[in-house]
């Protein structure tokens, strides 16, 4: 398989200290990539670089061959690269098909004139979106609630919004941080079936995520990082008995690993 | 059918002057037809787009002065003034917008609050453009084909005109995919980004429709008013239309003329009691605040969200 995202010497320092000191990892195409490591370890200013809501010091990110290092987020979405936030993130005020319609990607070929008079263009790509907003919601189990405003929702239930979301753009790639962080234990698996559904359909993922299991059960590789460095990776058995891993874990972060990170 | 609320309100208003049948009353109701524009393209900017803009208040003292300019400098017709100001106010907007759409919250509020300013001074300092404190009096009224707009019940039809235009067009603007993009950028512009969403652009042309709306609105208002002067620049204005639009319920565009229209009335159906209407509109304001903090589309969008709430336990 050939890497669609290579990460190569990523560092980023905040005021001097190192969060992310030199870097690489790849993601290969149709794969479900795993990103751990304990709480403060790098992982969320990693994939705030890779999706460029941080700006690396140095080295380089591309997405399928193509440079995308330093580029804003809107333009690396475009090129396919999507992600989802820690704290979960959807527009509140609007119902759940609105949520879905915010994502350009349906509306790529409409111009302004074309949305502002809703001509026969905007119309057409307006039902489209709307037909796949609603496929999406009825994948993630929202269907009912599609007239709701998302302020309405429980915290699991935007997150599965937000992944509904982050499939509206047709994304090559989709960087999850934490996806079923806070979500119902029971809605677990319904989770990791959606992301196995979209991945059958040709979407690759990175995952950032504490729960083990759930790692384990989808990733086909795993990444560790520890203090502003990759530790290690590997397929999740083999990782989750590296002495290593085991070290770096208890070693620093001895309240357990679902503490919420900081950065 | 889309349109039938703006289609009868617009009736509605042309049906004012003959009811009054007084000037005083049909110059009260211009006055807040004009307002309300002003206050619609503040909702632009601020109710939709998220951008508390106090350079709302320099657009209309630039839009009032290139309309006096142009036709007792330049020689120039009243529309030809408004021409000038539209287009003078969307350069500006476009100059001054892409760098302080740059800056955050706070810093966007104090500058566009600074350009206010500088605008005030520049037409009270530069005598030699401006006439400074004197102001440009004798502003002459508008023709078009021979027909002078020169009663307040002409004038009446004419801001009415220029009302349906500008609010028709917002309306438009406000429930197009643009209008959802602004709001959605309001609610989570990093959201919004991951989604493919520039947020400039999008901010830059609400910044620069919404000034040359008001901008076009104050050329108008000068002419009705006959004569510009730093005074057009007073923060009464801004502040009128700030309480339109928080009042109505920022976003809300039904919400924003409706308030347009009551707030402007308000101070005048409180004249039974000359002494104390201000201080009774002072009350009213802060009532109002307390009771509808989100003003009043916002108190209505509460009563539903809490009716769908109840229907889902």
């Amino acid at each position: 398989m050939t890497a669609l995202l290579e990460v190569d010497g990523l560092a980023k320092a905040y005021r001097g200290v190192h969060a992310v000191a030199d870097v690489s990892f790849g993601v290969a195409a149709g794969a479900i990539t795993g990103l751990i490591g304990p709480n403060g370890s790098g992982k969320s200013t990693t994939i705030d670089c890779i999706s460029g809501f941080q700006r690396p010091d140095r080295g380089r990110v591309t997405l399928d061959g193509a440079d995308i290092t330093g580029l804003p987020p809107q333009r690396i979405a475009r090129a396919g690269l999507v992600r989802t936030f820690q704290t979960v993130r959807v527009y509140d005020q609007f119902d759940l098909v609105a949520n879905l319609l915010v994502a350009i990607e349906p509306f790529r070929t409409v111009g302004w004139h074309d949305a502002l008079l809703r001509t026969g263009r905007y119309r057409a790509a307006r039902a489209a979106a709307e037909a796949r907003a609603r496929e999406l919601l009825d994948l993630v189990g929202l269907t009912r609630l599609a007239a709701a405003p998302a302020s309405i929702l429980s915290y699991g239930q935007k997150k599965l919004l937000a992944l509904a979301a982050v499939l509206m753009s047709k994304p090559r790639l989709v960087v999850l941080d934490e996806p079923v962080a806070g979500v119902n234990p029971t809605r677990i698996n319904e989770v990791a079936g959606i992301l196995r559904k979209a991945n059958e359909a040709g979407v690759s993922f990175l995952i950032i995520e504490h729960n083990v299991e759930f790692i384990t059960g989808l990733c086909d590789r795993v990444v560790v990082f520890d203090q502003g460095r990759k530790l290690t990776e590997g397929p999740p058995a083999e990782v989750h008995g590296d002495p290593r891993v085991l070290d770096a874990y208890l070693g620093i972060d001895e309240h357990g690993d679902h503490v919420a990170e900081a950065s | 059918m889309r349109q039938l609320p703006l289609a009868a309100a617009a009736l509605a208003l042309a049906a004012l002057p003959p009811a009054f049948g007084s000037n005083y009353l049909t110059g009260v109701a211009l006055s807040g037809v004009v307002f309300t524009v002003a206050a619609a393209a503040l909702n632009l900017v601020y109710g939709y787009a998220g951008l508390l803009s106090f350079a709302q208040l320099g657009f209309w003292g630039i839009g009032g002065y290139c309309s006096a300019l142009t036709v007792t400098r330049l020689g120039g017709s009243f529309w030809a003034g408004l021409l000038v100001a539209a287009l003078v106010n969307a350069a500006v907007a476009l100059a001054i917008g892409l760098p302080i759409l740059r800056t955050r919250r706070h810093a966007f509020v104090i500058i566009t609050l600074s350009f206010a300013l500088l605008c005030a001074l520049v037409a009270r300092d530069w005598v030699s453009l401006t006439r400074g404190p004197l102001g440009i009096p004798g502003l002459p009224a508008p023709r078009l084909f021979g027909f002078g707009f020169t009663t307040a019940t002409r004038f009446y039809y004419l801001v009415l005109a220029y009302a349906v235009l500008a609010l028709g067009f917002l309306y438009a603007l406000g429930g197009s995919r643009i209008g959802d993009t602004l709001r959605a950028i309001k609610q989570n512009e990093p959201l919004a980004q991951s989604q493919g969403v520039s947020p400039l652009p999008y901010k830059l042309a609400a910044f620069a429709l919404s000034a040359v709306v008001t901008g076009v609105a104050g050329a108008i208002y000068v002419f009705y008013l006959k004569v510009v002067d730093p005074l057009f620049l007073d923060f009464y204005y801004m502040q009128t239309f700030l309480i339109v639009v928080i009042i109505g319920g920022a976003g809300s565009f039904w919400g924003v003329v409706l308030a347009g229209m009551v707030m402007v009335a308000l101070p005048e159906a409180l004249r039974f009691s000359n002494d104390l209407r201000m201080v009774i509109y002072g009350a009213i304001l802060v009532v109002a605040m307390l009771a509808l903090p989100r003003g009043a589309a916002g108190w209505f969008a509460d009563r539903r969200l809490a009716a769908l709430r109840a229907a889902l336990e």
